[in-house]
């Protein structure tokens, strides 16, 4: 190795060490422009990687198309839970994805982190499924695969590689950092709580095909939930969500709820250091820290999408507009849609 | 003078052959638990979302998810939406097996099951008994380079039965409809290496063809299931060790009875044909399947384990109306066509509906008998039928073992009259005789043990670093079982050559006139040992 390579890579671990979050790589989920990921220069290109992660690209460059469908789906899955929140998961275009908002270890971060872990373990195994990754399946790891362990006992569940690939991609910034600051402890714990809601929430579904029908012959496997089941775990774990502090414990360092009443937090809870922002109000320090002025509210919502709630309390205007809305429609069940237009007046609320 | 082997037979001999056989059981058990892997395999299969760009077209296109030549896919609806393209374009392709991978003769069959991943939208519900149209083509190579060679093309309907486990409220769009797995191909034999789906839901709005099925979001193929090579290996050096056991026990046992002076007794008649039927079924012809193309196999081996069964059943009904020890003169299979009728026409039931299911796929495997209403009802009806005849057949049979038993207490209380020597061994004898319905009932109680544990478990345990697959010990083990059950009754009920009294002076005393009359008084305990009535009187003579 030259002295040259050393001391750029003594850089790039610099950068990476500096770089702001962790959550970075959901960048992918932006770069339409890209296209198809489908060499290793395409790596060295990817905005959001570090430098372990642009490795993990080279090393299994047929993954990272399934990679960012995770993010995308991630982001998606995000914006619909928070729809009716103060902070509804909106993205900015620049990096990170999420603005400053998750920068901190609040409960929103927690959640970013583990339902992004969950969608790529998801969009992975889904990626195996289909055909479009050659080393997955019949093997417990990321590593190898045997024809012959196929034809003599089947393959194992794609789900166990997705999960490692989520596990070595989504964590390696954290391990990468050593495990030492309660940050990295949160985040892994977060980033596993996400892919544990997608492995305790198996669904195992059995077909019965022995003689004329009969249930001689049983075959059971185990099937994924849909996403959207993954991401109402993971926003019911955020609702109820540990606040954590960190403890030494022996030599190992560890994170033990703050208020020593509560019973400790299980490997499928979330947890979070600091406490959020109220999210009121636009901070154009903080980027993704959009505030609530123009969001729709519901006046008869007690709820957080409530107008008292939604809008901190400065009061809402209510507008009567006309919408054209969809009617009687046609419906395919793919790609077609034919309705009629229309018009109907509702009431908009819209906070101040 | 001769009797059964299982009379003559010493206590401690029958101990030993017991040992013996419960040795095999745990060997056939093992073999299944250790060696083999679990008896069948799914793997999921999601299928991929191509575009037909062409119009009209000529020939026809295959199109493949992945590797060279694959098609134009698109990854989400959505995205279908954008750039325009319509339902009839979209052909769903499924290469099974995954990549780098080979499909193998050894997995014997193959079964696929299809499940919609349809998104509830509160304006774009699923009607009420939707049917979706399915236009599905599978095609075939043997190697990674050549052409598609169609095996089946067919156009299929199949009902979606769906329902929505939440609230239709605006508030859940977007969460899955819960749809039950439609069976949608069955091959009887897995001949080559790639195999190549593709699914079109062509949608014809005149004439209401795939409207009202929701907004799909996904075909899962959700798997297929094959058998494991593993498996398949492990099952044929089974079937391969015991036809020749169980076949040169059976002419062992023929060869006996035509020794004797006597024609054949109905019972031993009935024995040979359990044996012939066993054979049968063990007889390892799917070796063929390995290098022909067979489809018919899955279904041959449907009729042999039915004629199987049926013989079995038969046999428990000759075995039992001939131990009745009335004065009625029986040894006639006429007699039995009461108790016989039910369980041929039971299974002849169950062949017809066989054959219109796994029949009818020989030449079209998309074809399921469950899809149509009309199918439904007809198989039902079949079942039901069968269903009855079992009843009927385990209500005779029951009556049957309640009046052996009867006849057996009648019979016991008469021995305290009886002579030291005589008493014994009528107890012997009535002990031996419950000691095989013991047998039988211990061999069905374990068969339906096993069943429920195998349907109940996971599939495998582990024990320590062992892994042990308990549905594959199912399978070797209750096959192995009845094997030795079939092989006990050959050995046990086979005319014995010893001379009444050689080894068993203890048992039955010296007195050779006692035993003269001893034999002929319990002509009526055994069917097999009518042979007594004849010896005695030769005899007397």
């Amino acid at each position: 190795m030259t002295e040259e390579h050393v001391l750029r890579c003594v850089l790039m671990l610099c950068c990476a060490l500096l770089s702001a979050n962790a959550s970075n790589w959901l960048y992918l989920a932006k770069l339409s422009s890209v296209g198809s990921i489908r060499d290793e220069e395409t790596c060295e290109r990817l905005r959001g990687l570090i430098q372990r992660q642009v490795q993990i690209c080279k090393r299994s460059v047929e993954v990272m198309d399934a990679v960012r469908h995770g993010a995308q789906l991630a982001i998606d899955e995000c914006q619909f839970q928070f729809r009716n929140r103060r902070w509804n998961c909106s993205t900015v275009e620049t990096m990170p994805v999420f603005g400053k908002v998750v920068t901190q270890g609040t409960r929103e971060a927690a959640f970013v982190y583990a339902i992004s872990a969950a969608s790529v373990a998801f969009a992975v195994t889904r990626a195996c499924s289909s055909g479009e990754l050659e080393k997955c399946g019949c093997d417990h790891n990321v590593h190898g695969v045997s024809p012959e362990g196929f034809q003599w006992s089947g393959c194992s569940d794609n789900i166990a590689y997705g999960v490692a690939f989520s596990q070595s991609f989504v964590d390696v910034r954290e391990r990468s950092k050593g495990q030492s600051s309660s940050r990295a402890l949160m985040n892994l714990h977060n980033n596993e709580a996400g892919r544990k809601a997608i492995l305790s929430h198996m669904r195992v579904e059995c077909k019965c095909h022995g003689v004329s029908g009969s249930c001689e012959v049983k075959t059971c496997w185990r099937a994924m939930p849909p996403f959207r089941k993954v991401g109402n775990i993971i926003k019911e774990k955020f609702d109820g969500a540990t606040e954590v502090e960190q403890r030494k414990v022996g030599t190992t360092k560890v994170l033990v709820p703050r208020n020593s009443q509560f019973k400790p937090h299980t490997d499928e809870d979330l947890v979070y250091l600091d406490p959020s922002p109220d999210f009121c109000d636009y901070d154009p320090r903080t980027p993704g820290m959009l505030g609530t002025v123009g969001r729709h509210c519901n006046r008869t919502s007690k709820a957080i999408d409530g107008c008292e709630l939604m809008c901190c309390g400065r009061g809402f205007q209510t507008q009567e507009v006309e919408v054209v809305d969809r009617c009687s429609c046609k419906f395919h069940w793919c790609c077609y849609v034919k309705c009629k237009q229309c018009r109907k007046m509702v009431e908009i609320h819209t906070c101040r | 003078m001769a009797g059964a082997i299982i009379e003559n037979m010493s206590t401690k001999k029958l101990v030993i052959l017991g040992v013996i056989l419960l040795l095999f059981q745990a060997l056939a058990f093992m073999v299944g638990g250790l060696m083999a892997p679990s008896p069948t395999s799914a793997v999921h299969y999601i299928a991929t979302k191509c575009v037909d760009t062409a119009k009209h077209r000529q020939e026809k296109k295959w199109f493949m998810p992945w590797g060279p030549n694959q098609c134009d896919k698109i990854w989400t609806f959505e995205e279908a939406m954008a750039k325009k393209i319509e339902a009839n374009n979209i052909v769903f392709a499924i290469h099974m097996p995954l990549p780098n991978k080979e499909m193998s003769p050894w997995f014997q069959f193959m079964l696929v099951i299809l499940q919609f991943d349809i998104i509830f939208k509160m304006y774009n519900q699923i009607q009420d008994g939707a049917l979706a149209s399915i236009d599905v083509a599978l095609a075939y190579r043997d190697d990674t380079v050549s052409e598609w060679t169609e095996m089946a093309h067919s156009f299929e309907q199949r009902k979606l039965k769906c329902n929505f486990t939440t609230t239709k409220t605006m508030d859940n769009e977007g969460r899955y409809y819960e749809c039950e797995l439609l069976p949608f191909m069955e091959i009887g034999t897995v001949a080559h290496k790639f195999y190549l789906l593709n699914i079109r839901l062509p949608v014809n709005e005149r004439k209401k063809v795939n409207v009202g099925i929701g907004e799909i979001k996904d075909i899962k193929i959700h798997l297929s299931i094959h058998q494991n090579g593993g498996f398949t290996k492990v099952w044929f050096a089974m079937k391969t060790f015991l036809t020749p056991s169980i076949l040169i026990t059976m002419i062992w046992y023929w060869r006996r009875i035509t020794l004797m002076s006597r024609p054949p007794v109905l019972l031993e008649k009935v024995i040979l044909a359990l044996g012939i039927s066993m054979t049968f079924i063990n007889i390892p012809v799917e070796w063929f399947s390995i290098g022909f193309n067979w489809t018919w196999m899955l279904l041959f081996g449907d009729i042999r384990q039915g004629i199987f069964y049926s013989m079995l059943l038969s046999f428990w009904i000759i075995f039992c109306g001939e131990h009745l020890m009335d004065q009625t003169e029986r040894n006639r299979f006429s007699v039995y066509w009461k108790q016989v009728g039910p369980i041929v026409f039971g299974s002849f039931c169950l062949f017809i509906f066989d054959m219109c299911e796994r029949g009818v796929q020989l030449t079209n495997p998309f074809y399921s008998i469950w899809a149509t209403e009309v199918g439904t009802e007809l198989a039902m009806a079949f079942i039901i039928v069968a269903g009855i005849c079992a009843c009927l057949y385990f209500l005779f049979l029951c009556f049957m073992v309640f009046q052996v038993f009867r006849n057996i207490s009648g019979k016991r209380m008469s021995l305290p009259a009886m002579s030291k020597a005589r008493r014994l061994h009528y107890e012997g004898l009535i002990f031996r005789f419950k000691f095989l319905m013991l047998v039988t009932l211990a061999c069905a109680a374990m068969t339906v043990i096993f069943f429920i544990i195998s349907q109940v478990n996971e599939g495998h345990w582990r024990w320590g670093e062992h892994t042990v697959q308990v549905n594959s010990a199912f399978f070797t083990g209750i096959y192995g079982m009845w094997n030795l059950y079939v092989f006990a009754i050959m050995f046990l009920y086979a005319p014995s050559h010893k001379r009444y009294g050689d080894e068993q002076s203890s048992d039955a005393g010296g007195n050779s006139g006692e035993d003269i009359q001893l034999t002929t008084t319990i002509t009526h305990v055994d069917g097999p040992s009518e042979i007594y009535k004849m010896v005695g009187k030769e005899a007397q003579e």
